[in-house]
């Protein structure tokens, strides 16, 4: 009985909490904007299946169009025309938001995971782990996480989409786990940990069911801009010509144009990549400033350029 | 007097952190799959000469002997000969940084200063006009995708308008003109330095800008801008002798925070310039298999970010005297 | 008299609405004399001192009534005008004084500032020598003139900012909860030398406090203020020893004393009324041991027990009647 009331009051909080950011939410204009964008994008990625099936030509990897083997402006058959060697620009520019958001998303998670949990122990458990995983993260953090990339990819070869994403991921953490710690430190003083504590409860059982859901909020602030800059670096490490060669992204479709000579003359070739990372960028970051506003505005600014 | 200390803490902190990514690059190249000796050996040398630079190098010697070797070639600059250029790395990499410190600081300096000089103006007008496009100004050319601007800059101001020459750093009829003075030369360096400099910029300063105009607003609501008031100073003495240094501090820290960031985007500029910068080496070295010369210009890259995190550290102490006592 | 308050009213646009944080409030100050304000947080105490100085956020705006300073009304003059008269005429010492000084700046720069912006004449070696002066005034070291207020204890800030309400040698220094940050024995140690201060320079001052016992003290005339409202006015002796409202007696009993006897101390019970839609009547009838059908019903009137005390209740002379009945 007793349960049973605990868990309405729980869930009328959270439903409180929600509608109540929602209505915060609603009011910033660049988070609306974001959004939007945002959908576009997930359509774009959604759409991406649609091209290979209508014809093997349009597949953004392996299709080449029979008639044409070198880049072509926009027309009725291609319309935002073809690359260098006949493929279709848009059915890749459709594959490159699948991409984007298959990197941007789970390296974002891995990170604000890891982050999360790296957080929760320093600030719990105190002390050396506490002074260890800071000074850790403070040493991850100074490391330019691209030129890192770039020197695992010399020495161990091509690296695949998900060993880039994993390396993002373990190199994206420190800033979270920063926010996260101070948040666990505040959260020890208060009095209901103390009780909790005082009433016997594990160590695990005070992180899990009395820390960690008041720091999730802020966690997943910090998993936008994550997203952000996962998909920036993935872009900028295909863009230097060290992305996956299995499959089709932005920074790629950009690498293409420039080593093949053709950003002079392309302008149909050149645009659209681009302006698809900056827009994608651009939106997770608005969502990310207004879902700030809803969450608190004084803990933002660690690492907004990051 | 306790700055000095400051400094001195701060200094042996990186010495140690610089000594942990020595140490893991280390570990790195031995451990990575294939031969390590391949790594640090020249393909194209003869046999004798390879034997040569195996025992200097160590790399017949047991792990720890071979790191002791690694050590000791550090210190004394020896990192080998780059397989591309067939020179001394070392004197790659000395001729490079000058120049990567000249486009970054540059860069940097410019962007916050603007930034904050900006963001203070976007901050008087909150919710006017100014206020709206500049926002909406930072946060587009924030998010932008560095190498593509680039690109657009080139395209558009150096092939379509050609203002600026398309890539590189000098132009050889000017450098090797016995004419040419000191001034012309510079001059030369600037022309080409404006578009690298230009992409830089546009993608920093908005981060800025942001910053100072939230921090400002916050700044403003502070008590000790109350007495302020009170004293009877006019608006303008208020906000740039009373408000602006102390809004300005957010905006050193995320300088700090975004040197990583910065140098990232540096080495993507100097790559599609061809400005002859380290991060352009580190780029080429790593696609062309040059080991020693991706090892080197990677633990120089390094040193410059640590460097600069502290300048920036020092600075901060400099302007917030609650660091300094 | 320097300062003249007539019906001065204040409000502010909130969300929820129009929110009347002052309503009528009058009084007087002459010069030399000191005044003490008091009332519970949210009562509008502070934004009478903020609406002096024309220092109200932007959201507050003066709705009505004269604020006569030296002849001239404030409320009419220019911003020009009024930085002219801030700090040289009317200094302020603010609530949680601990953050009144900036940060960055040296405090004997931030209180040759003062003197440096309404005394342009004067070379800087001059302001220098000035607030050395002034420091030995209130008591700082001249070793410490060129710290942060950082390095600074609380009481030694509260006296810097002393210090520098004192800098212009103003007509009038309006103090707002000037020690609520201090321990207690700083803090009487603070009011004693403030109350030397103004005695030795001749300056009149509004203390603003939540706390009557502070106020007794230093003070001569005594407002209580209750929702936006001045709801008793006298000279301390008057107030003090013949409260006439029932929320100043209410006040009185809820605070110890050293002084007099032991007295149990009661608690106000309930909460202050919404000044977005205040009550027609008595605002303080909801809490009032004493109130009646007609105190909800009406504004109450005010009611001069003498010439120098009044009460803005209309049932304080019925009570009145009855103790002296008792005694």
């Amino acid at each position: 009985m007793e349960l049973a009331t605990k868990k309405i009051v729980l869930r009328y909080h959270w439903v409180f909490r929600i509608r109540e950011g929602w209505g915060i939410f609603h009011q910033s204009l660049l988070g609306k904007i974001g959004l939007v964008l945002l959908l576009l994008f997930a359509l774009m990625a959604l759409c991406s299946y649609i091209p290979p099936r209508l014809d093997p030509m349009y597949d953004p990897m392996t299709g080449v169009d029979p008639k044409i083997s070198h880049s072509t402006g926009p027309s009725m058959r291609h319309w935002l025309g073809t690359d260098f060697m006949g493929r279709d620009i848009l059915s890749q520019l459709l594959a490159g938001a699948r991409i984007a958001f298959m990197v941007g998303v789970s390296a974002a998670f891995m990170s604000i995971f890891l982050g999360t949990a790296i957080g929760m122990i320093a600030g719990y458990v105190g002390r050396i782990m506490d002074t260890l995983l800071m000074r850790l993260a403070d040493m991850i953090m100074v490391m330019p996480t691209l030129l890192v990339v770039l020197i695992l990819s010399s020495l161990f070869g091509q690296l695949n989409i998900w060993t880039i994403v994993l390396i993002i991921a373990l190199f994206r953490w420190p800033g979270v786990s920063r926010v996260i710690r101070s948040q666990t430190l505040s959260l020890k003083q208060r009095p209901f940990i103390e009780a909790a504590r005082v009433a016997g409860a594990s160590h695990l059982r005070i992180i899990f069911r009395h820390i960690m859901p008041n720091v999730l909020p802020l966690s997943f602030l910090y998993m936008t801009f994550r997203v952000t800059s996962a998909i920036i670096i993935e872009a900028a490490l295909a863009f230097l010509g060290f992305g996956d060669p299995g499959t089709v992204s932005w920074g790629m479709m950009l690498q293409w144009v420039w080593k093949t000579g053709h950003m002079f003359k392309a302008p149909y070739w050149l645009l659209p990549p681009g302006i698809c990372i900056s827009l994608i960028t651009l939106s997770f970051y608005m969502l990310g400033r207004a879902m700030d506003e809803v969450l608190d505005p004084r803990l933002r600014r660690e690492q907004e350029a990051g | 007097m306790e700055l000095r200390r400051y400094i001195i803490r701060r200094l042996v902190q990186i010495a140690i952190i610089f000594f942990v990514i020595l140490t893991v690059l280390f570990m790195l190249f031995r451990l990575a799959p294939g031969d390590p000796v391949s790594r640090m050996v020249d393909p194209d040398m003869t046999p004798e000469e390879a034997q040569i630079l195996i025992s200097e190098l160590g790399l017949d010697q047991p792990l720890w002997m071979q790191y002791l070797y690694y050590l000791r070639n550090f210190f004394m600059g020896r990192f080998g000969n780059s397989f591309h250029y067939g020179q001394p790395v070392v004197t790659i990499i000395a001729n490079r940084l000058p120049n990567t410190i000249l486009l970054f600081t540059t860069s940097i300096i410019l962007s916050a200063f603007v930034g904050v000089f900006l963001g203070k103006i976007a901050s008087w007008h909150k919710g006017g006009k100014v206020d709206a496009w500049m926002t909406i100004g930072a946060l587009a050319t924030h998010t932008v995708f560095l190498p593509w601007l680039a690109l657009i800059m080139i395209w558009v101001f150096a092939y379509k308008l050609g203002w600026f020459p398309i890539t590189g750093m000098i132009s050889e009829e000017v450098w090797l003109n016995p004419e040419a003075g000191i001034v012309a030369k510079s001059l030369d360096v600037l022309h080409h330095m404006a578009l690298p400099l230009a992409t830089l910029f546009l993608i920093h300063f908005g981060s800025y800008l942001l910053i100072m105009r939230s921090s400002m607003l916050e700044t403003l609501k502070e008590d000790y801008i109350l007495t302020a008031r009170a004293k009877g100073l006019s608006e303008k003495v208020i906000r740039n002798h009373h408000a602006a240094p102390n809004a300005a501090l957010p905006v050193v820290t995320s300088v700090g925070l975004s040197l990583a960031f910065s140098i990232n985007g540096g080495a993507l500029t100097e790559t599609v310039f061809t400005w002859p910068g380290i991060g352009r080496e580190l780029v080429f070295s790593v696609s062309h298999n040059d080991y020693p010369l991706a090892q080197a210009s990677f633990l120089l890259i390094a040193i410059v970010v640590l460097v600069s995190n502290l300048v920036v550290d020092v600075l901060y102490a400099y302007l917030d005297p609650r660091i300094r006592y | 008299m320097l300062l003249e308050v007539e019906n001065l009213s204040v409000g502010y646009q909130t969300k929820k609405g129009f929110l009347k944080a002052v309503e009528e409030v009058s009084f007087t100050l002459e010069k030399g004399k000191s005044l003490g304000l008091v009332g519970e947080s949210g009562c509008g105490k502070t934004t009478i001192g903020m609406a002096l100085m024309g220092l109200l956020p932007p959201n507050g705006a003066v709705t009505g009534g004269r604020v006569m300073f030296e002849g001239h009304d404030l409320l009419k003059m220019s911003e020009r005008e009024l930085r002219g008269i801030r700090w040289r005429k009317i200094a302020m010492i603010f609530q949680a004084a601990m953050n009144a000084l900036n940060p960055v700046h040296r405090v004997d720069d931030q209180i040759a500032e003062a003197i440096l912006t309404h005394n342009p004449q004067i070379s800087k070696e001059e302001a220098v020598k000035q607030v050395e002066e002034l420091f030995e005034l209130v008591g700082i070291p001249k070793t410490r003139m060129r710290d942060y207020p950082h390095q600074y204890s609380g009481g030694m800030k509260q006296r810097a900012i002393i210090a520098m309400a004192l800098a212009c040698r103003p007509k009038l220094i309006i103090a707002d909860e000037p020690t609520t940050a201090l321990d207690v024995i700083v803090q009487h140690q603070i009011l004693q030398e403030t109350k030397n201060l103004q005695k030795e320079f001749n300056i009149s001052i509004i203390f603003i406090s939540h706390d009557i016992s502070i106020v007794a003290d230093v003070c001569h005339h005594i407002g209580i203020m209750y929702a936006g409202q001045l709801v008793e006015y006298g000279r301390r002796e008057e107030v003090f020893n013949n409260p006439m409202h029932y929320y100043t007696k209410a006040l009185l009993s809820s605070y110890p004393t050293l002084s007099r006897e032991k007295k149990q101390l009661l608690p106000i019970p309930g909460d202050a009324p919404n000044l977005v839609e205040p009550p027609p009547g008595c605002r303080f009838c909801d809490r009032c041991s004493a109130s009646g059908a007609t105190c909800k019903t009406g504004p109450p009137e005010w009611v001069e027990i003498t010439p120098t005390h009044r009460a803005l209740c209309d049932r304080c002379l019925e009570d009145c009647g009855e103790r002296k009945h008792k005694s």
